[in-house]
């Protein structure tokens, strides 16, 4: 008999739920707030697992489970899943007049807030602490350990939080000059 | 009564969620799968030298291992479906299988989760978010909770709790740190154990319930993101056949997670009614009795990266201390099957080394030693000391 009613239940949650289809969201802002939402939740129980992991796909899957798990609203949710989705695709990269070849370079500046990493590092006193502050990191630890760091972040740390970012050469060094800043 | 309560519950949840189909939503940045699957395992080396069971026979050293998958499901933007099945072979090599939970997550409303099925209780924090191998940083459980983790000769006040019912979780943003988290459920609730005195209390829903009535239950918590989070739990049901004999039980948690360390404890106390008889004074029965049953713990535990001394080789390895305590007011009056493994009192500390492979990897080394404090509860008192190797993965 419960049985049968939690099966109703499916059912009728089930017709009365909706599907939109995926859509990217390239809105900086929102991988900013997900940078953000990530860091203050996503190693409360555990430690957080970068983005390359799972594939934009399974993130889509797990992303409900931890929503339950984590307390987290909708919105934080969303908001974590257009952070997941701007590190594993470049979508900030591949918005439409990036690909053009005259498209303008982003700064480092730009670059920096568009991938969130003042989600989980404070730079000139604004952001998150999963992470150090990355102010100086360039003068103590030298300019080629913060390159070996964007390009994989587990290079010296297994266990790291930090996605690996797809990110290219110019990119990097654009954010190297404005950490140096 | 659970009848009522089940309907009314299931009659809400369908028509709050008519009523919110219209407002539409924003989409996910994700393409959308259908089915991700997820899980942990482990394997543990367990070295006992001097660990002998009740009939004094040597407790060999023992390799125990699990696979636990995770199928994830997402139905719709609304509702998503969980299971977990746990497969582990034991000290004496038998393979063992159980489903931990399956459920239904219903995502009502911005703040509103209605699960439904079988999940793990919002009772604490290491029931239901800590215990997974890979996430307990520790390769035993806490002294406070029973099986899943040789707990050795020291009895949990329970064991990790899933039941099945109905659970509704809110959250509530107070600024940009607050929040408020609450889960209420309502479960088919605790069993009684088999036993000649009408046995203990038994959590875990294996058999389905024996009694008409429902537990209730529900946590609310205080966090100040990212680093704090203070919950309050309570748990309350019958669990004798008849239905007269109640079982509750209350948690308090308390979590700091800083950069570096993290520091995680728990206040858990439990009431079991128990019932008994005098010895009847001439032939006829003597009165009847029923006594509350007190057993309560707590356990502290933290935890330090040796990453905050900078030098990369440090990087991996972490630091783990646990205290455990568990008292009771047994004292050997109650002659009664909660004595056997629920009397037995005592505190239990475990040191570790950590070493992690992957976010998710890690080998872990400890060392634990328990002293029991009643040892009139167990048949013989036996050193309860062991060191540890285990290998534990989530993915
Ligand atoms: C309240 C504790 C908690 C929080 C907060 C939390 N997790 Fe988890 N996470 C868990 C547990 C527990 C598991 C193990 C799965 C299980 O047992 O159901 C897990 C498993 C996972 C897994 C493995 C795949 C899976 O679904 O089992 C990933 C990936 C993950 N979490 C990511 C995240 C992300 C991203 C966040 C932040 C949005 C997060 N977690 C926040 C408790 C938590
Ligand atoms: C999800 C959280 C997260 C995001 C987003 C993130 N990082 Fe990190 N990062 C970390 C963590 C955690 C560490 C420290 C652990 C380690 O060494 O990997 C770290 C370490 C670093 C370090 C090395 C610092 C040191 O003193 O050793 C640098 C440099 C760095 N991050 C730069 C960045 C930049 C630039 C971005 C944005 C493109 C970024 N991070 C985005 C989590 C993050």
């Amino acid at each position: 008999m419960k049985s049968i009613k939690f099966v109703f239940t499916i059912i009728v949650l089930t017709t009365s739920a909706f599907s939109i289809k995926a859509q990217h969201v390239n809105d900086p802002s929102l991988v900013a707030k997900g940078a953000k939402v990530y860091s203050e939740n996503c190693a409360r129980c555990h430690n957080a697992r970068p983005a390359e992991e799972y594939s934009k796909k399974e993130w889509s899957v797990v992303i409900p489970h931890m929503r339950a798990k984590a307390h987290m609203t909708g919105k934080e949710a969303l908001a974590v899943e257009a952070f997941l989705a701007s590190t594993l695709t470049a979508d900030v990269r591949n918005a439409e007049e990036y690909t053009k070849p005259n498209a303008p370079k982003k700064s480092g500046e730009e670059l920096v807030t568009q991938f969130g990493c003042q989600g989980c590092h404070q730079i000139k006193g604004e952001g998150g602490k999963l992470g150090p502050a990355l102010d100086g990191v360039v003068a103590s630890k030298g300019e080629s350990f913060v390159l070996k760091k964007l390009i994989d972040p587990k290079f010296n740390n297994a266990a790291s939080a930090m996605p690996k970012y797809p990110m290219n050469k110019e990119d990097i060094k654009a954010i190297i000059g404005f950490l140096k800043e | 009564m659970k009848k009522v309560l089940l309907q009314s519950a299931v009659a809400a949840a369908i028509s709050m969620s008519l009523m919110t189909t219209a407002t539409a939503q924003e989409s996910s940045a994700l393409d959308i799968g259908r089915l991700a699957l997820a899980g942990y395992g482990d394997v543990t080396y367990a070295y006992q030298p001097d660990m002998k069971d009740e009939e004094g026979n040597d407790i060999q050293n023992n390799v125990v291992a699990r696979f636990v998958p995770i199928f994830l499901f997402q139905l719709s933007e609304k509702i998503h479906i969980e299971a977990e099945l746990e497969f582990s072979t034991n000290a004496e090599g038998e393979t063992e299988t159980e489903l931990e939970y399956a459920n239904m997550h219903y995502f009502f409303n911005d703040n509103t989760i209605i699960t439904a099925g079988k999940f793990l209780l919002p009772f604490g924090q290491f029931g239901a978010n800590l215990h997974p191998s890979w996430i307990n940083k520790a390769v035993s459980n806490p002294g406070i909770y029973g099986g899943h983790g040789g707990n050795g000769s020291l009895g949990g006040v329970t064991s990790i709790m899933n039941d099945t019912g109905i659970n509704v979780a809110n959250t509530w943003v107070l600024g940009d740190a607050g929040r408020i988290f609450t889960d209420f459920y309502a479960v088919s609730g605790p069993r009684q154990e088999e036993g000649d005195h009408g046995g203990g209390v038994e959590i875990e829903s294996k058999n389905g319930d024996n009694n008409d009535s429902m537990a209730f239950g529900g946590r609310i918590a205080y966090a100040f993101l990212p680093e704090w989070e203070i919950g309050m739990s309570y748990y309350s049901g019958a669990y004798s056949d008849d239905g007269d004999l109640n079982y509750s039980a209350y948690n308090i948690d308390f979590n700091w997670v800083g950069s570096y360390s993290s520091v995680r404890g728990e206040i858990f106390g439990s009431t079991a009614e128990t019932e008994g008889e005098e010895e009847g004074e001439e032939e006829g029965h003597g009165e009847e009795w029923v006594k509350d049953f007190d057993k309560s713990g707590w356990y502290i535990q933290g935890t330090w990266q040796a990453r905050q001394l900078g030098k990369s080789w440090l990087n991996p390895v972490e630091f783990v201390v646990r205290y455990s305590d568990i008292e009771s007011d047994f004292d050997g009056s109650i002659e009664h099957d909660f004595e056997e493994d629920g009397g037995k009192t005592g505190s239990r500390i475990y040191y570790g080394v950590n070493y992690w492979l992957e976010p998710s990897a890690v080998l872990k080394l400890g060392a634990e030693s328990t002293s029991i404090e009643n040892e009139e509860a167990s048949h013989t008192s036996v050193p309860d000391d062991r060191i540890f190797l285990q290998l534990a993965f989530g993915f």
